[in-house]
């Protein structure tokens, strides 16, 4: 029945483009960057007399844009970058590949009058792609640039705690965002216990973040989509760049292997700040202790023809910890990290039909080895998957762009296998890992529907079933390897819908229903290297949501100004969540520890950005409220979420002096996190113990902090082949303190007949002044400066 | 996975480092006090009578002294604990209204709370049997009724589950570089199979009372059914400074551990309890310590219980 309505909807979306059959012809290409010959995605396509016939670039910047036969003046814009105007003689498909040339300055992009601003004119809300050129400028903590911890100044998506870059968005889990990487799944994005993402910024060229409105194409998660794509390689000229900063340098380079046709860029970043500070423990107890985390990007592509491109790319990365007592003889080695590879083979069928292959494969790994004497534990936990999928745009005219395709995943989820030894004697928690197949296929469509009205109907047909060999804790059932054990199916409709109000504001609605299979529950007040992931199981069912937002979009001054409103509501169901006398036990299935309810969340986002200028960037509030019930926690009692935080407000500001001199600025405000408070103390066994009141009943103070950059270019001639710059950057430059956890400390002196306890708020950083050297080395610059450098 | 919480508690050291603290008054939520019950009974060699506690919360302070903790007791109390249907009814006596004959008694018997000096003014009340008729018995149940002054009601049920004894107790040097006047103590047990067992234990040196670590529960999950060897860590009060040699024995002294088995609700009760005292700070959620007393907090629980001495060398 379920696949029936899905054909239904199918051809339903179909019949209008199959019975239109006019003299039309397609104008079908790439655009790129001029200096590096990488894809751009996301420009903006259109006839200049009649913005309405355009259309966008896709992720592998391919656009397709059908037109009757004419003569036309096609505007091809992509934002910070210089807009190309070309006359186009239509009279038969026609195969264009545009390369635009960066902006020198922001102020140098042309805009035009007519230029139909994307924020204004798309069907999509709460999207936003980061370009990595601006994230730069702004401060970082560290001097490491971080992409997770950007979007946190985006309206609806929250910090998860002070400097990590963990996130909640509009009242979803920490496990409700989906984490791409070049389409793979990333499971764990934090360094360093979250305080660092996994993403390199030199190797990553652009972000997208969908907060509402999540497209058919994705799937798997309730909240929202991170998809980070790598950069290609410069397929034109070889290139360098680099850094050093307080706790890691980074290094990448980048060239053609064979010009224009395919290319290749290896980027790698590793710590050394406790290397570095290594000696300090030298004749201490800890004398060979050590940590640092690293990670290795690389890709290749090749561009057979005009119809063929293949893509490998590949992301390893990981932290390791080794801890040593030299008095005690104990020690242990905790590695942890992701490991992806994604092959794509891009293949146009025709110029209105494109398609992608790609084949995945992603495993989050984490394990423990301790020893001391003759005493040895291992723990070993992750999550392995092998996905294929196929996609398909096409592009009828220019009223559609269907995109549609099938997606498949092995999942291998491993709990905490623990085994341990006491000399001869071997002891294990008898876990196994959980196999799992998903599946799903879609079709979306963005239709134009007369001048102002523009639709986004989507359908995603889900099914998931968790495989033996597995044992049924319920009914003791003994499944063999691939027999199923249980089956969930779900009907994900979205649909989206913009009228344009006048060329400068529209009215936007959508309604997003989705499933989520797999999940994750953290017991701290950040996801850790040791939360483990689970499948949707005989007693865990599947997540679902439905999230509802209305939005009022307007841009200003010939678009150098964009605003909106968004409001929203998110209902989800089976939820998950530790019961309230938790205990971390290894003997233990993770299941058996959760307990099930539901949450919402709505709120309102306001947002204004200023896109040109010396002065540019934007002001970012959230007003908000989110909860959950559940019957096993407060005696089933609505309670604030921990991420509940009623206003959320950025401020980021980037200002150019002069040529040499650039500056950034972040505000951030926010109401205090919620927690769980003291209710009283007791005695038992003359331990004074404490006694906690309602989940998540008190808050701490607001946060907020204020951090500044500057960026030095000592010679800003941007035709030189090798540039440098000096990022000099404050965290937290007024020094707040703002608590990121709090402390009991009780203590008890029988003798005396005393007693007393202390509450201790800790605040993690005070101002931390960061000093970055920042390099860049570009082989065509030198040649077209004769050799200048 | 206690190793982990270490690696934790270790990160949280570091993050202690970097971090700046205040100390704050947490703001007293204007709710009712909660009666707290801690009430043991024992099989077993050397068993202790059944014995109840009776006190109240007390909201955050951060000092009290004597006077205060002498009210924290419930006085006036109904007690009674019912076991194959026949009814023993307890008695409530306090310390100061004892005669020196009777201290010395209740000192004997309740050595573990050690430090009761008649020297000074300290009050403790606790609820025994008079007639010292009820003894605890492996496999019985025994339910727990209290009906306070006011007219509240409490309930609590616990059972004496079958004990499984130590094979054999031994010292040995440590790992790493310890002094030699140090030693680590290990134990040698063969767990039964295929039920679940649970144990606790406590360590007193030299006669002092019996204290039970932070670490005192364990389940045999890991180990059912399996013999095998594994350290005793000496105990120390919860609040005591964690030094490089903690849970390590000194030579010469003489220990005596007391190893008991306990019912489920009753290891929950202390597993969740020391989780709670664990389960601080920056990448941790509060645990709420689960009871087996309807009507209020804390525990009535068995133990099947055998003691060891040894002297380190």
């Amino acid at each position: 029945m379920t696949m029936e309505r899905f054909l239904a909807l199918a051809c339903f979306l179909l019949v209008p483009i199959l019975v239109d059959a006019q003299n039309k012809f397609t104008l079908s290409g790439y655009i790129k960057d001029q200096n590096s010959g990488e894809t751009l995605l996301g420009a903006n396509i259109y006839v200049k007399d009649d913005p309405l016939k355009g259309c966008s670039s896709n992720a592998y910047g391919f656009y397709s844009l059908t037109l009757p036969e004419g003569e036309y003046l096609v505007i091809f814009s992509y934002l910070g970058y210089a807009d190309k105007e070309l006359p186009i003689k239509l009279t038969a498909n026609q195969r264009l590949t545009v390369e635009l040339k960066e902006g020198i300055t922001i102020q140098e992009v042309i805009v035009t009058a007519d230029d139909p601003d994307k924020n204004v004119e798309s069907t999509e809300m709460g999207k936003v792609d980061l370009q990595m050129d601006r994230i730069k400028q702004l401060p970082a903590l560290l001097g490491e640039v971080d992409i997770l911890k950007t979007i946190q100044l985006l309206p609806g998506v929250m910090s998860s705690g002070e400097g990590t870059a963990g996130f909640y968005v509009r009242g979803g889990g920490p496990d409700q965002n989906l984490v791409l990487l070049d389409e793979a799944v990333v499971y764990n994005s934090g360094h360093m216990l979250g305080f660092f993402s996994v993403f390199n910024a030199d190797a990553i060229k652009n972000t997208t973040l969908i907060k509402g409105g999540m497209p058919a194409y994705y799937g798997g998660r309730l909240s929202s989509v991170v998809d980070v794509q790598m950069k290609e390689g410069n397929d034109k000229r070889y290139a360098a760049e680099g850094g050093i900063g307080l706790i890691a340098s980074r290094l990448t380079v980048e060239g053609p292997i064979q010009k224009e046709r395919s290319s290749f860029i290896f980027s790698g970043r590793r710590t050394y700040i406790f290397d570095l500070g290594g000696w300090a423990l030298n004749g201490s107890d800890f004398e060979g202790t050590n940590y640092y985390f690293y990670d290795l990007n690389a890709k290749v592509n090749h561009r057979f023809s005009d119809k063929d491109r293949l893509y490998l790319s590949t992301y390893f990365g990981r932290d390791v910890l080794n801890f040593n007592t030299v008095t005690r003889g104990f020690n242990f080695r905790l590695p942890y990290g992701n490991a992806t590879a994604t092959l794509r083979w891009n293949h146009l069928f025709s110029d209105r039909l494109f398609m992608n292959v790609s084949a995945i494969y992603n495993d989050y790994d984490f394990s423990f080895k301790g020893e001391q004497d003759d005493f040895t534990f291992n723990v070993q936990s992750g999550v392995r998957d092998y996905n294929a999928k196929v996609d398909f745009d096409y592009y009828p005219n220019s009223n559609h762009n269907i995109k549609f395709g099938v997606n498949y995943t092995y999942h291998k989820l491993t709990p905490n296998v623990a085994q341990a030894t006491s000399g001869e004697e071997e002891f294990t928690n008898g876990l196994r890992p959980k196999y799992a197949n998903e599946t799903a296929i879609y079709i979306q469509d963005d239709i134009r529907m007369g001048g102002r009205w523009k639709v986004n109907v989507g359908l995603r047909a889900s099914m998931f079933t968790q495989l033996g060999p597995y044992t049924s804790p319920f009914t003791g059932r003994e499944f063999e390897k691939g027999e199923p054990v249980v089956t969930y199916t779900g009907l994900e409709p979205r649909v989206s819908a913009k009228f344009t109000l006048d060329k400068q504001s529209s009215l936007k609605a959508g309604i997003t229903y989705g499933k989520q299979y797999l999940h994750l529950v953290s017991n701290s007040t950040s996801t850790l290297p040791t939360d483990v992931w689970v499948p949707s199981t005989e007693l865990v069912k599947p997540q679902t949501g439905i999230q509802y937002a209305v939005g009022y979009f307007r841009n200003f001054k010939e678009n150098a100004y964009e605003s909106s409103i968004e409001v929203y509501y998110k209902d989800l169901q089976n939820q998950l969540d530790y019961g309230e006398s938790y205990v971390n036990d290894i003997a233990a299935d993770v299941e058996s520890g959760f307990v099930f309810g539901s949450g919402r969340s709505f709120g309102a986002e306001f947002f204004l950005k200023k896109n040109t200028g010396a002065l540019n960037g934007w002001v970012g509030y959230t007003l908000s409220k989110t909860d959950r019930q559940f019957p096993d926690i407060r005696n089933g009692e609505r309670f604030p979420a921990r991420f509940d935080r009623r206003h959320d407000l950025s401020v980021v500001a980037n200002y150019e002096l002069n040529p040499k001199w650039r500056f950034g600025a972040v505000f951030v405000y926010g109401t205090g996190n919620t927690f769980t408070p003291l209710r009283n103390l007791y005695f038992i066994e003359q331990n004074l113990t404490v006694n906690y009141g309602d989940r998540n009943s008190a808050r701490l103070q607001a946060y907020h902090r204020l951090d500044l950059s500057a960026t030095l270019t000592p010679k800003p001639n941007k035709d030189r082949a090798f540039q440098s710059s000096w990022t000099f950057s404050v965290y937290n430059a007024y020094n707040r303190f703002n608590t990121f956890f709090i402390f009991y400390d009780t203590e008890t002196d029988e003798a005396a007949g005393t007693a007393s306890a202390r509450a201790v708020k800790f605040a993690l950083f005070p101002a931390i002044p960061t000093v970055t050297w920042n390099f860049s080395w570009n082989q065509g610059k030198k040649d077209q400066n004769n050799g200048s450098f | 996975m206690r190793t982990f919480v270490l690696f934790l508690s270790i990160c949280a050291v570091g993050f202690f480092l970097l971090s700046c603290e205040k100390e704050f008054i947490p703001e007293v939520a204007n709710q009712p006090d909660q009666i707290v019950v801690e009430g043991y009974i024992e099989a077993g060699p050397s068993s202790l009578p059944p014995y109840i506690i009776l006190t109240k919360t007390l909201p955050f302070f951060s000092a009290i002294g004597r006077e205060t903790l002498n009210e924290i007791f419930l006085r006036d109390a109904q007690v009674s604990v019912e076991v194959d249907g026949e009814s023993y009814e307890f008695e409530e006596i306090c310390w100061t209204e004892l005669d020196a004959a009777q201290r010395e008694l209740l000192q004997q018997v309740l050595g573990q709370f050690g430090n009761i000096d008649d020297s000074v003014d300290f009050e403790f009340c606790l609820y025994i049997d008079p007639s010292f008729r009820l003894q605890g018995e492996v496999g019985k149940t025994y339910s727990l009724r209290i009906q306070t002054a006011e007219g509240q009601e409490l309930r609590a049920q616990t059972s004496i589950p079958p004990h499984v004894g130590l094979d054999s107790l031994r010292f040995k040097v440590p790992a790493g570089e310890v002094p030699d006047t140090l030693k680590e103590l290990r134990a040698f047990i063969s767990d039964p199979s295929p039920q679940i067992d649970f144990y606790r234990y406590f360590t007193s040196t030299n006669g002092s009372p019996f204290l039970a670590p932070l670490g005192s529960v364990a389940d045999d999950k890991l180990f059912d059914g399996q013999s095998f060897e594994f350290p005793l860590p000496q105990a120390e009060t919860f609040d005591a400074e964690v030094d490089e040699f903690f849970g390590l024995y000194r030579v010469g002294d003489t220990v005596d551990i007391k190893w008991a088995n306990i019912d489920q609700p009753h290891f929950d009760f202390w597993n969740t309890l020391e989780f709670n005292v664990f389960n601080q700070g920056p990448f941790s959620n509060y645990t709420r310590i689960q009871t087996n007393v309807e009507g209020g907090l804390g525990i009535w629980g068995g133990y099947s219980i055998s003691f060891y001495t040894i002297v380190v060398e």
